[in-house]
């Protein structure tokens, strides 16, 4: 095989130094994965804080992925969770979404378990068609869990499959971060971006000027600053905007007094959008995102009041869209810089995480070649459309009269092919990047009472007694497994004790 | 097949019709399969030692390919993992990178679970412990595909299916949908049905001459279009492999099974004829042959679309590839699949029909795309045929994944589909496509350290394949063929 050089091009050399633009939880977060994760690079941060419109670097709440993420960095839970200030959660709430449904649990993991040759659910349509079923989510172990404020532990058996997310203490995770990023020897630049310098040859990032006068230079700039795009931008500004679907366009958010903790948060549908409640570790977090064309800030403000807020933050206002192109050049956008979409699901810093998951596994060399960019773009694009599909379904198979909820565009194709496919036999279409399970969409569309026209005749090789019966016997082992389980706020406040806190 | 799992998995929706003409001649010449055929079969609860003694099979841990990138060159297309696959960082990478650093390192075979075990001969079922290496392969099988065909009938027949002995000679179509209403066969009988699973193979007769779907044609890319076929008595071992050797105007099958070895060379006519190649063959078999050449005309490609109205065409009907990779079943199987999962109604959603369509259209586009690297990554220039396909533009598709692998050893990443990351890593590798940059993450551990890893792994293969059976002793205790064969 050493003889078989002949057919080669010479490579590009490697990138050893890069820069990242931006000081809140996404920026130091790119920053210390690719000084742990990528040998022999140099990293510098340019650590300005983030505007208030950076919602990666805002939303508390995370997905599960956020422990893989900090697993990859060698970052135990003790320091990523306990230590920052942050306490886990399992899912959400849905209230209100759906008419007069109950409210419906989605948290992170399986729903069901597969017998005979079809899949869990479509046991659970025949049912439900039959007026027999128990509410799907009694077979997720997960919403089971959180419902009852228990943790996932010892993480074996029927639960072993439960995902716990967390809830951020932000300026102390951030805190953290930076420690944790000086630590590991990233250069740490203070001020803000005034100069984005460009080669004039072939427009690639050569340096940034600094409000201080100094100069950051690099071989990779990567662009956690915000919906600005400060450096990104500065190549162009080819945006998809996201609009016609998505018409949140403001958040308010505030503290309350602390409450018992709990593992799930409340995440309530209200007439101009949505309203959430997370109780954590010493208050409880508040926020409402809205379309400002249907509700006035004062009135935000009202209602977060009156939900038991007291620190209630002015409105920021966001526009949601994506860059179909987060990478050009040298230079690669992530967070609210490639992708501005409203926290429901708290997608926020799990696309932040995923993309710079990616920049480590697909790091090109210094000549950032178009193609290795376009295979970038591609996998960031198809993986971003579908957690915005899974977003917008809330909103397109929602029950509720109001004009903010009303007459909404025609669907992404791929969203009209999701819940075309589903709405006639309860299938998912296959797509190559997914964020959220498929046992995720169905507890949405299910929840939200979305149901197919036809049950699928897989089923049909199953008695619907015994698909009953086994349901059934499912549902009474989680019932045993959880009723095991710790509850999160005792098994919260040992675990703290342990580390002495 | 498709008569089999529709039975077997729709009991109570549908009645199943099976119209078999003895005159028409099954085109299996002997099948190579993937490892996918083994849950399809345990769907269909066709229990594995019966089904092998049935068909005379032989196990099948990957494809050795012989003088493709050039001649003298082989390697193995494993059914498995090259190194034990653990951390974020592929196994080539690191061993591209020793052998950029100049360090003697043998064919990135040698760190094949699978590879080895089939270049020693040997067979095992694979570890169940993922942390054991004899865990990281998997397998297919070898068998007779004229034995499998009759198999399959009895299963079905117990199942319920209807088989009528016929050959159809007119179609009949409701005149405003354009749906296929009933089958004529040649003494009068007529057939009805709701739905209409086209088999036919080659003749494709519902999809292409009653349906006139058009045929995407990509012989501009895998320009063979002829095979020659002649089973042998069995003169060697029986490997637990199919080899693919390549030939001055094509490639020739070596098939093992238990009872003969099934040989075949497939062929450009525009480059060679039918008899130059007959000949070619006969002197290049090894052993007693036990029937005449015999001589398939195909081309290769799909159709538009293999769901139109009512009817779904499956395995040839719907398009051809080349048996290179042994994918003419795992097409099938995902046909039959897709079609049970999206089983319609009497009034057919568009919904499912499109998701059928696109699925099996990506599944025909990826294989088409991994049969013409072969071809394209060559040094082969002793033959216009392979100075044709070596010198021919490709998909761009294909460019993109070949480039990407060149500069960086990046696989083009997908889920779905016949071959994920480790076939085309032993493709590339195997014809010298060589990544001139690694993942700049497997720079980080030294070379000493590197390089008494992979000894170490060398020295745990070559433990777990000396523990393993011959594969001859396997099937003689696991799988006999009936003694009347």
């Amino acid at each position: 095989m050493s003889d078989a050089g002949r057919r080669v091009t010479p490579l590009d050399a490697p990138i050893t130094r890069i820069a990242v633009v931006g000081g809140g939880i996404v920026g130091w977060s790119a920053a210390v994965a690719l000084r742990r994760r990528v040998p022999g690079v140099a990293v510098t941060i340019v650590a300005t804080p983030p505007p208030p419109d950076a919602l990666a670097d805002r939303i508390a709440q995370t997905l599960p992925s956020t422990i893989g993420f900090h697993d990859d960095l060698g970052l135990s839970e003790d320091d990523a969770v306990l230590r920052a200030g942050g306490v886990w959660r399992l899912g959400s709430a849905f209230e209100g979404w759906a008419g007069d449904l109950p409210a419906y649990v989605h948290a992170y993991g399986p729903c069901g378990q597969p017998f005979g040759t079809a899949s869990f659910h479509h046991h659970w349509l025949r049912a439900a068609r039959a007026g027999t079923a128990a509410p799907f989510e009694a077979h997720a172990p997960a919403a089971m869990l959180a419902r009852a404020g228990r943790m996932p532990i010892p993480p074996a058996g029927i639960v072993a499959e439960v995902q716990a997310a967390v809830m951020l203490d932000v300026p102390r995770y951030r805190a953290m971060l930076e420690a944790f990023a000086r630590h590991l020897g990233v250069e740490v630049r203070d001020g803000e971006v005034a100069t984005v310098r460009r080669r004039g040859d072939d427009g690639f990032v050569d340096a940034l000027l600094l409000t201080d006068g100094t100069v950051v230079s690099a071989d990779l700039f990567v662009d956690a600053s915000g919906p600005r795009a400060t450096v990104r931008g500065a190549i162009d500004d080819v945006r998809e905007d996201w609009q016609r679907w998505l018409r949140c366009d403001r958040l308010v958010t505030a503290d309350g007094p602390p409450e018992r903790m709990t593992a799930l948060d409340q995440v309530h549908a209200t007439p101009a959008g949505w309203r959430w409640r997370t109780p954590t570790v010493d208050r409880t977090s508040h926020g409402l995102c809205y379309a400002g064309a249907f509700l006035a800030e004062a009135d935000a403000q009202e209602a977060l009041a009156t939900a038991g807020a007291t620190a209630i933050a002015p409105a920021v206002a966001f526009r949601q869209g994506t860059r179909p192109e987060p990478w050009a050049h040298n230079c690669v956008a992530v967070g609210d810089a490639a992708t501005v979409i409203e926290p429901l699901d708290f997608t926020n810093l799990h696309l932040a995480h995923s993309a710079i998951d990616r920049i480590v596994a697909m790091l090109p060399g210094r000549a950032c070649h178009p193609l290795e960019i376009a295979d970038y773009n591609r996998q960031a694009q198809a993986e971003v459309g579908r957690v915005r599909d899974f977003v917008l379904c809330h909103y397109a198979t929602a029950q509720r009269s109001e004009p903010f909820w009303r007459d909404l565009a025609a669907l992404p194709d791929s969203l009209a092919r999701t819940l075309a496919a589903f709405r006639e036999r309860g299938r998912l279409p296959f797509f190559e990047e997914e964020t959220f399970s498929r046992d995720d969409w169905l507890t949405v569309l299910i929840g939200q009472g979305t149901m197919p026209r036809r049950i699928d005749p897989l089923i049909e090789t199953t008695d619907a007694a015994d698909s009953d019966r086994a349901m059934a016997a499912y549902r009474a082992a989680i019932g045993q497994a959880v009723s095991r389980c710790p509850d999160l706020d005792a098994y919260f406040y040992s675990q703290r004790k342990r580390l002495g806190r | 097949m498709a008569a089999t799992a529709l039975a077997k998995l729709l009991p109570s929706r549908c009645t199943v019709a099976l119209i078999e003409s003895e005159a028409i001649g099954i085109i299996g010449v002997g099948e190579a399969t993937l490892p996918h055929i083994r849950a399809f079969n345990e769907r269909l609860g066709i229990v594995e030692a019966e089904f092998m003694a049935a068909t005379r099979a032989t196990f099948k841990l990957g494809i050795e390919f012989r003088d493709w990138g050039r001649v003298g060159d082989s390697y193995i297309h494993p059914f498995g993992t090259f190194g034990r696959g653990s951390g974020e960082v592929q196994f080539h990478h690191y061993y591209t990178r020793l052998l950029r650093a100049g360090v003697p390192l043998p064919p990135i075979e040698h760190y094949s679970m699978a590879c080895s075990l089939a270049r020693a001969n040997r067979f095992g079922q694979p570890a169940r412990d993922p942390q054991q290496i004899a865990s990281t392969f998997g397998y297919a099988y070898q068998f007779d595909a004229v034995a499998f065909a009759p198999y399959l009938r009895r299963i079905a027949e117990g199942l319920g299916v209807r088989r009528t002995e016929g050959k159809v000679v007119a179609v009949e179509r409701d005149a405003q949908s354009g749906d296929v209403t009933a089958l004529v066969l040649a003494d009068g009988r007529r057939v009805e049905g709701d739905l209409f699973v086209d088999c036919s193979g080659f003749a494709a007769l519902l999809i292409g001459q009653e349906l006139a779907e058009p045929f995407e044609d990509w012989s501009r890319w895998l320009p063979a279009d002829r095979a020659v076929a002649m089973p042998c008595r069995t003169a060697t071992a029986v490997t637990p492999y199919t080899s693919a050797i390549a030939m001055p105007s094509g490639w020739r099958w070596r098939i093992p099974l238990q009872h003969r070895t099934g040989n075949g060379y497939v062929f450009a006519s525009d480059f060679l004829s039918e008899g130059a190649a007959t000949d070619a063959l006969l002197a290049a078999v090894e052993g007693t042959p036990l029937a005449d050449p015999r001589v398939l005309r195909f081309k290769a490609g799909r159709r538009a679309r293999s769901w139109v109205n009512n009817v779904v065409a499956v395995g040839l009907a719907s398009g051809f590839l080349e048996p290179l990779e042994s994918t003419s079943l795992y097409l099938v199987q995902q046909a039959i699949t897709a079609l049970i999962e999206l089983f319609p109604e009497k009034r057919i959603a568009p919904v499912d029909r499109d998701e059928f369509n696109r699925l099996i259209n990506m599944e025909y586009d990826r294989v088409r795309d991994f049969l013409i690297l072969h071809y394209h990554a060559t040094e082969r220039d002793n033959s216009p045929f392979w100075t044709y396909v070596r010198t021919m533009p490709i998909p761009d598709s294909l460019a993109e994944k070949m480039a990407l692998f060149r500069r960086r050893g990046r696989v083009v990443k997908y889920r779905e589909g016949a071959f994920l990351d480790a076939s085309w890593v032993s493709v590339y590798l195997g014809q010298r496509v060589v990544p001139t940059g690694a993942d700049p993450r497997a720079a980080a551990p030294s070379t000493d350290s590197l390089v008494a890893g992979l000894e170490r792994m060398r020295g745990e293969i070559a433990a777990a394949v000396g523990a393993m059976p011959a594969h001859a002793a396997f099937l003689a205790d696991y799988c006999p063929m009936p003694a009347a064969a």
